[in-house]
């Protein structure tokens, strides 16, 4: 008598008190029925573990995260009882469990991503059993993967004795073009044994075969990463090498995918924003720069090493505070005429195209705008720009003269309202007939905010001050 | 000291158990004991069910095993949706057994049973194996329904389904009690029903014909206090879903006590054989929510269904009951759980790994003894299979 019940006597006393009812049970048989706890669809022996496996809360579900754990190792558990949260497709759900028992141990912890369902989570012991020896079962996941993908395929060949194999359309071809003779050697993982495309690709990578048709010949070798548009970089300024996000070639060949940065993303956002809202206009004017280039030749002479682009941000600038419309935001009904002129200088990086800003570039020297420069573009290759050295901003230089351009058009920056599109400077004969070096420079500029006039304005105190450099000694 | 083996207890024949006969342990038990049962509220009837019921031991036992077959039948089907090996609907039927055991004991086979799509334990009871409940429920060859129906669409000889539309078998229920007393038969119609669908109007015009023609139905409200999401003091005006009848005589029992179901369904048969129809409200409780979409949890609370669990499950409360009397022993039960346990893992291993019916059958159980060579058009026009 005393061991049979002992046995019931125990858990009673784990459970009493927890319902009055309980105290009055006079054969001190507490309320839950034994079972033998099983859980069908991960193998299991007799008097062993549990497994309790990830559960499709929804039926679109095919993996889920496990937020919270309601219950802690050795709690025990009841039908009915909470066990996880658990993150689906579409919700956070509880996960229920209809077993009794005790949980011995948590195979995923808190924030597990991405477990697949059918994947073992926990493991469960019935009452009374050690909980915290409790062997894991072994998963036979694998196995039960195997079986239930071998079952959908024999399940038709079961019905139909001469079943054929069911592949996609891509997948036969593929098998034809790598001369994959018998199609039952490819596993297939598709929905009633199906041959899919990716099943075959999977087979040609470990079977290391190859096409047998001559498009293999001609199959592009991978090109060179950089494809942003370049952008100028001082002349002394030295790139910083970084690396370059991924490229996948397929094994057909003829296309590379190149994975795309969070960088390249934003770079795409706000140049599609740009052109689509802002009404473009461009104005061009030739400068000839002898003046220019004499000036400079000087000041490295005499020691301090200035840039061609360094004289055209401070020419911008002297413009800029004279034609106060350009140097101004477009605030969607106003336009906002900046207090200072920020010059955004265009720096060419492995990651994309940045905007470092020199602030109050009319008032600085030209000395000043070349440290400036120089030290915001290794900031910029090096990615350590803090915020408000590239947010912000009244105007934009961007200088492809290096690369030999003779003339482009840059896209505007909003909120501001032009860009200053530099070219690089040709010998030319002037209109006296003497060989001039002259440069192109093309403003696009929000018709919006600015018109031609203005423009033009800009564009001639540019010219004029680019030829007479001396001016902006002043 | 008497022996017993379980197979004449149980009612359903189940492959492959191996069960020795019981032996009376060191407890002597009683071959049959009296237990009280709550007394009904009745609506236009003198005199209820009794308020005692008597239980013999194999009786005891067969409840207690059919509820647990039922209870974790369901619960197997639940884990089974959760590993996406159901699909589609699946209405469970935890913590309602009582209802469907007890009617079953106090009826024939020769009776008919309707009710919705919440039927898999009125499949079990009504005669269908395990196997045969998980098997469709997985859309396998060996369902009870050669996988074509599914979870809403199980029959069998006087087992009228599996109904996926709200109330819509209330009216088919009166039918079939109107076919049986054409027939002469002495037999009832058990309509079954639930407290979201009391509402739905063909019901009352259901009443109205049964009453009418004095038609040998039994009509069942297994009210379980939510319609879906919606608790029934928010669905209707009048709760006591007994008196929804009017005309027709009705009583309210406890739905979570196997043998006051029993007792009640005893008197309302025999009541419907000779005076008509009646209703009964079998206040019950679900612990699932309405369907596996459903958590069961945002419109009551967890406390809610843990009180029920403990307090008035009725496989607990059973139990209890017929262990204190004496009329079965705990090794007894203890070795009904592990068979049931049995049974249903091996009913849903082969569940799963049996195969699913030819493409052939497509064209099948279209019409009821076709000719020999009746053809049936396929999709195309230039498809003609043979029907059978």
């Amino acid at each position: 008598m005393a061991s049979a019940f002992g046995h019931f006597g125990r858990r009673s006393i784990q459970f009493t008190g927890f319902r009055r009812i309980l105290h009055y049970d006079p054969c001190n048989i507490v309320q839950r029925s034994t079972s033998e706890i099983r859980s069908f669809h991960l193998n299991r022996n007799v008097d062993a573990s549990i497994p309790v496996a990830m559960p499709a809360l929804s039926p679109t579900m095919t993996e889920g995260t496990i937020v919270k754990w309601h219950k802690k190792e050795g709690d025990p558990i009841s039908p009915g009882d909470m066990l996880c949260d658990i993150q689906t497709d579409k919700a956070v759900i509880t996960f229920d469990i209809e077993e009794e028992g005790i949980l011995a141990k948590i195979l995923k912890a808190e924030n597990s991503k991405n477990v697949k369902i059918g994947s073992m989570i926990a493991v469960m012991v019935e009452e009374g059993e050690d909980w915290q020896n409790a062997e894991i079962p072994e998963s036979s996941e694998s196995s039960s993967e195997a079986s239930t993908s071998s079952e959908p395929s024999s399940a038709p060949s079961a019905g139909e004795p001469t079943a054929r194999i069911r592949m996609s359309p891509a997948a036969r071809k593929m098998m034809e073009e790598y001369n994959i003779s018998s199609p039952q050697t490819v596993p297939a993982t598709g929905p009633h044994g199906m041959v899919n495309k990716g099943d075959v690709l999977k087979y040609i990578q470990t079977q290391h075969l190859t096409k047998i048709d001559l498009r293999k010949a001609a199959q592009v070798p991978p090109s060179p990463q950089k494809s942003t548009p370049t952008t100028p970089s001082t002349p002394t300024s030295s790139p910083v090498t970084r690396v370059p996000p991924s490229i996948t070639v397929s094994p057909e060949g003829g296309y590379q995918d190149i994975e795309t940065t969070n960088m390249r993303r934003v770079i795409a956002k706000r140049l599609t924003e740009s052109k689509t809202m802002i009404p473009h206009s461009y104005v061009s004017i030739e400068c000839k720069v002898d003046a220019a280039m004499k000036l400079r030749k000087k000041f490295i002479a005499s020691g301090t090493k200035i840039s061609m682009n360094d004289i055209i941000v401070k020419a911008a600038g002297y413009s800029l505070q004279r034609v106060q419309k350009v140097n101004s935001h477009w605030s969607g009904d106003s336009i906002q005429i900046q207090p200072t002129v920020d010059i955004s200088v265009a720096v060419a990086t492995d990651s994309g195209l940045i905007t470092p800003i020199v602030r109050n570039a009319a008032e600085l020297s030209l000395s000043q705008i070349s440290s400036t420069t120089k030290a915001l573009a290794v900031k910029a290759r090096d990615g350590k720009l803090q915020p408000q050295e590239f947010q912000g901003g009244s105007f934009t230089i961007s200088n492809l003269g290096m690369f030999g351009i003779g003339e482009f058009s840059a896209i505007i920056n909003p909120p501001q309202t032009a860009v200053l599109a530099v070219g690089t400077s040709v010998l030319k004969p002037s209109a006296e007939g003497k060989p001039c070096s002259y440069l192109t420079v093309k403003m696009s500029y929000d018709s919006r905010a600015i018109d031609e006039t203005e423009a033009s304005q800009f564009l001639e105190k540019f010219q004029q001050v680019m030829e007479n450099p001396s001016l902006l000694m002043v | 000291m008497f022996s017993l083996t379980l197979r004449q207890i149980s009612r359903n024949s189940f492959v492959g158990a191996n069960v020795s006969a019981f032996n009376v342990s060191k407890y002597s038990t009683v071959p049959e004991a009296t237990l009280d049962i709550q007394k009904c509220t009745l609506h236009k009837l003198e005199h209820g069910p009794p308020t005692q019921a008597t239980v013999t031991r194999e009786d005891a036992i067969r409840f207690y095993w059919d509820m647990r077959t039922v209870r974790r039948m369901e619960t197997m089907a639940g884990n089974l949706y959760k590993a996406k090996q159901i699909r589609g609907f699946c209405h469970l039927y935890s913590g309602q057994e009582a209802c469907c055991v007890g009617m079953e004991a106090a009826i024939t086979r020769d009776d008919a049973v309707i009710t919705a799509y919440r039927a898999h334990g009125w499949t079990y009871v009504r005669g269908i194996s395990v196997l045969g409940v998980l098997a469709e429920l997985t859309g396998r060859a060996s369902g009870c329904a050669k996988g074509k129906g599914g979870s809403m669409h199980m029959y069998t000889k006087n087992f009228y389904g599996g109904n996926g539309i709200v109330g819509a078998q209330v009216p088919l229920g009166a039918g079939i009690a109107f076919g049986l007393k054409y027939e002469n038969k002495p037999n009832i119609c058990v309509t079954l029903y639930g407290d979201g669908a009391a509402n739905q109007g063909q019901l009352f015009e259901a009443y109205n014909m049964a009453k009418l023609w004095n038609l040998p139905c039994v009509f069942v409200c297994e009210n379980n206090g939510y319609g879906m999401g919606t608790s029934v003091e928010r669905a209707s005006a009048s709760t006591d879903y007994y008196s929804r009848g009017d005309y027709i005589p009705g009583m309210r029992i406890d739905g979570m006590d196997v043998l006051a179901v029993r007792e009640a369904t005893k008197f309302a048969r025999e009541y419907a054989l000779n005076n008509g129809p009646i209703l009964i409200e079998a206040a019950t409780y679900r612990y699932h929510g309405h369907s596996m979409s459903d958590p069961g949890t945002s419109y009551r609370a967890r406390e809610e269904i843990k009180e029920m669990r403990e307090t008035r499950d009725p496989i607990t409360v059973f139990r209890r009951k017929i262990l204190e009397c004496n009329l079965v022993t705990p090794e007894e039960l203890k070795k009904v759980d592990i068979e049931v346990d049995k049974e249903i893992d091996k009913a849903a291993d082969q569940a799963k790994k049996d195969p699913e019916i030819p493409l052939g059958e497509l064209y099948n159980n279209i019409y009821i003894h076709p000719d020999p060579d009746y053809t049936v058009r396929g999709c195309d026009p230039s498809i003609r299979v043979i029907s059978h």
